[in-house]
């Protein structure tokens, strides 16, 4: 079982960190700050498991996605593909590509506007070694496993012939392709229309279903990602504040941001909530020192901003980096226990 | 005064001035008062029969397509509806900033000044002269962009573009008057005064939507325009600036048009809402009814175009296909390639937008007419619990 587990494993990332160095404008020759864009992130990417992460602009989801990809190299972490180490620091090589792909936001910026589809197509397959012979089969087949039919159309077809969704679902069979084991899909649908986002949610889900893709779904709308996703990542200024697998995160925050996130997102179906506790006008600035949340949060503590928290456990596969939890995770850890052992004398 | 006026656009048009100088010093509008259309009472804008062309003659693009809206003082109306379906071009046309090529090409839009011993001053923004549109815009009507990024000038510090817009319209303020209703305003708007001595880019998006807004209030319009104004930016700072929006709302009374895709935050905030597709409206209720019991295919895959927050996960389907090309709408109803309902005649025939026998509310879809209502789907036919009167339930009930 365990066997089975580990090998389908199939790219992990531990403690991925990424540090910009940045100036402060307008001073010249003053000291560099650091902004640490993703700090000491860890995941797995399973076959057949979609994950979603979810943070707002400037949470540090797109670099690590970028990290992933090997785009961005990381400052330090690492990364294991298929089980085999990859030397973080050296150039990604072509195989690297073979197996993980990066599909971005916007579909008219990733497709060369000159070019027909075919050539956006055809390029990675030749390049990934593709005969010319078999190339334009190959493209096919990507274009209906995408569900563009006939694929002959869309082949001949320039960007600026395409609607958004179509141009995105291109996108994600030049993705295809070449087979990968991952696709990155770095918030494919923000820059779609409403009525076809669902269109492309489903597909990403299917091809994760049917074809045991890992699929890593970057978002900043947490509905979205509960609606695909199997485990759910917060991240809060390059950090991961809360995750779980399933739905749990989203139906029981436990982390304060989290919990101001899914408060904050428009829900008519409850008219009779109150507004959620923005409260004083949040500070946006990231504490230093400490809890980075501390500065938004309502239940902050001095605890909180003096000493970063680790993950506690609160829950069975859900953890949250807050000091709320502190003396929770004992509780919890008893309750887990006592609910597995419960389990295995059922069924026993 | 009648008796000298001529009929410009459908407003007739006093050639004289007013018998009575308007007593609002601040709003030097020549007031078109209309004779025969009727008082305007509560209402502050009227559009009726607005269309809207992109280009001239055979290449022309029909963005808009004679769309009447309205809306009363202190109410919301929610435009809601995708890209190209019209719903920004619809406001520019109004406003009068819409650019070449876009023409109006029918309709007018009549925009109630409010009233004082003279009667009602009523103007038509479509046949509005320059200068009278000068006088109304920032100080009757206002509007929020989506790219607070791009409205802002770069290369002028905040505090100079609060003053521009005050220096222009308000000629009785100091400087030192003018400087300290720039900080009064974005007060209202939760920003620190030093804010003013800071160049647009210095500020993250939600700081620099904030204080769209506190210029769009800085002269107390009656209509303040927002095209999407949240989009860009994060959903709890998307909170925050609603719930500032609405406070705001309650405390100075205007009304506002509030423009987006996102049907759930319309929900939410809005009175009344239009649902607009391919240019045209779809479908008009009060948020509550549009959202409970959606009467329009389209309104209904919109709808189910959000993954619920709540409850068991299940697929849902969206609307298949894509929003259809303006240079090459369908025959008959635009959405009929796209509607799971569609019948025959939504081929041939475009569907008009009428009222709903008895609900107050319209709907461009065929199912809705003729016979019993018999044919209307289950979907399209659920009651709205949290308005449904006790007479439409018993019918539910026993039909």
């Amino acid at each position: 079982m365990t066997d089975e587990m580990t090998s389908s494993v199939q790219l992990a990332a531990r403690h991925l960190t990424r540090h910009f160095s940045v100036r402060t404008p307008g001073r010249l020759f003053d000291a560099k700050r650091v902004v640490r864009a993703v700090d000491d992130v860890s995941l797995d990417l399973v076959g057949g498991e979609v994950v979603g992460v979810v943070g707002e602009s400037g949470s540090g989801k797109s670099v690590l996605a970028r990290m992933l990809a090997r785009i961005v190299t990381p400052t330090s972490g690492d990364l294991v593909l298929q089980g085999k180490p990859i030397e973080i620091k050296s150039k990604r090589t072509l195989d690297y590509a073979s197996q993980v792909q990066l599909v971005l936001q916007d579909p008219f910026a990733s497709m060369n506007p000159v070019h027909r589809m075919s050539h956006n197509l055809l390029r990675p397959l030749r390049i990934h070694g593709a005969s010319k012979q078999d190339a334009p089969g190959l493209a096919e087949v990507a274009l209906r496993r995408v569900s563009l039919e006939p694929p002959s159309r869309f082949l001949d077809s320039y960007p600026h012939e395409l609607s958004g969704g179509q141009l995105q679902r291109v996108s994600i069979a030049r993705a295809l392709c070449i087979e990968p084991k991952v696709l990155l899909a770095d918030e494919p649908i923000s820059m779609l229309d409403v009525s076809v986002r669902l269109g492309v949610l489903n597909l990403l889900r299917g091809l994760c279903d049917n074809d045991r893709l890992a699929i890593l779904y970057i978002t900043h709308d947490i509905a979205s990602a509960r609606y695909i996703a199997d485990s759910i990542i917060v991240m809060y200024a390059g950090q991961v504040v809360e995750q779980s697998r399933g739905t749990t995160l989203v139906d029981e925050p436990t982390h304060p941001y989290t919990q101001l996130l899914i408060a904050s997102v428009p829900d008519p179906s409850d008219p009779t909530r109150d507004t959620p506790p923005t409260g004083e006008r949040a500070q946006t600035d990231i504490a230093e020192k400490g809890c980075r949340f501390s500065p938004r949060c309502p239940h902050v503590m001095d605890r909180c901003r003096e000493e970063e928290p680790p993950a506690f456990i609160v829950g069975e596969n859900h953890t949250s980096k807050c000091w709320l939890y502190a003396d929770h995770e004992a509780a919890v850890g008893v309750a887990l226990s006592t609910r597995r052992k419960e389990g295995e004398t059922a069924t026993t | 005064m009648t008796t000298e006026s001529t009929e410009v656009g459908g407003v007739v048009k006093s050639d004289t001035p007013p018998a009575a100088p308007s007593t609002d010093t601040t709003r030097q509008v020549v007031a078109s008062t209309i004779a025969n259309e009727g008082a305007m009472g509560e209402r502050i804008l009227d559009v009726r029969n607005f269309s809207v062309d992109y280009g001239w003659g055979e290449g022309a693009v029909r963005a808009v397509d004679s769309v009447d809206v309205h809306l009363d003082r202190s109410t919301v109306l929610g435009i809601a509806g995708e890209s190209g379906s019209g719903k920004s071009t619809l406001v520019y046309a109004i406003t009068r900033l819409l650019r070449a090529p876009g023409v109006i090409t029918s309709g007018e839009a009549r925009f109630n000044l409010g009233s004082n011993e003279d009667g009602e001053h009523v103007i038509d923004l479509v046949t509005a002269s320059e200068a009278e549109l000068r006088s109304l815009r920032w100080s009757s009507i206002s509007i929020v962009l989506q790219s607070a990024l791009s409205a802002l000038n770069p290369v002028v510090r905040v505090g100079a573009q609060f003053e521009q817009v005050l220096k222009t319209h308000r000629h009785d303020m100091s400087k030192v008057e003018r400087r300290a209703r720039a900080a009064e305003l974005l007060g209202m708007v939760d920003l620190n005064e030093d804010r003013l001595d800071r160049f647009p880019h210095e500020l993250s998006g939600g700081q620099r939507q904030r204080i769209m807004i506190a210029l769009a209030l800085a002269l107390d319009p009656q209509l303040v325009i927002m095209d999407e104004p949240t989009t860009a930016l994060d959903v709890v700072t998307q909170r925050e600036i609603i719930s500032e929006l609405f406070e705001l709302r309650s405390r100075f009374g205007f009304a506002m048009i509030f423009i987006t895709h996102d049907l759930s935050l319309l929900t939410e905030l809005a009175d009344e809402i239009v649902v607009m597709y391919a240019g045209a409206l779809v479908e008009r209720a009060t948020a509550r009814e549009l959202y409970e019991a959606p009467r329009h295919p389209y309104t209904l895959g919109l709808l189910d175009s959000f993954p619920p927050m709540h409850g068991e996960r299940t697929e849902l389907s969206g609307i298949p296909g894509s929003p259809p090309d303006l240079a090459h709408l369908p025959t008959g109803c635009s959405f009929h390639p796209r509607c799971p309902f569609a019948l025959a005649r939504c081929a041939n025939e475009t569907p008009p937008l009428i009222e709903i026998e008895g609900s107050g509310r319209s709907v461009a879809c065929w199912l809705h007419v003729g016979d019993d209502g018999a044919a209307v789907p289950v979907e399209l036919n659920r009651v709205s619990t949290s308005i449904a009167s006790p007479s439409e339930r018993v019918t539910e009930v026993s039909s």
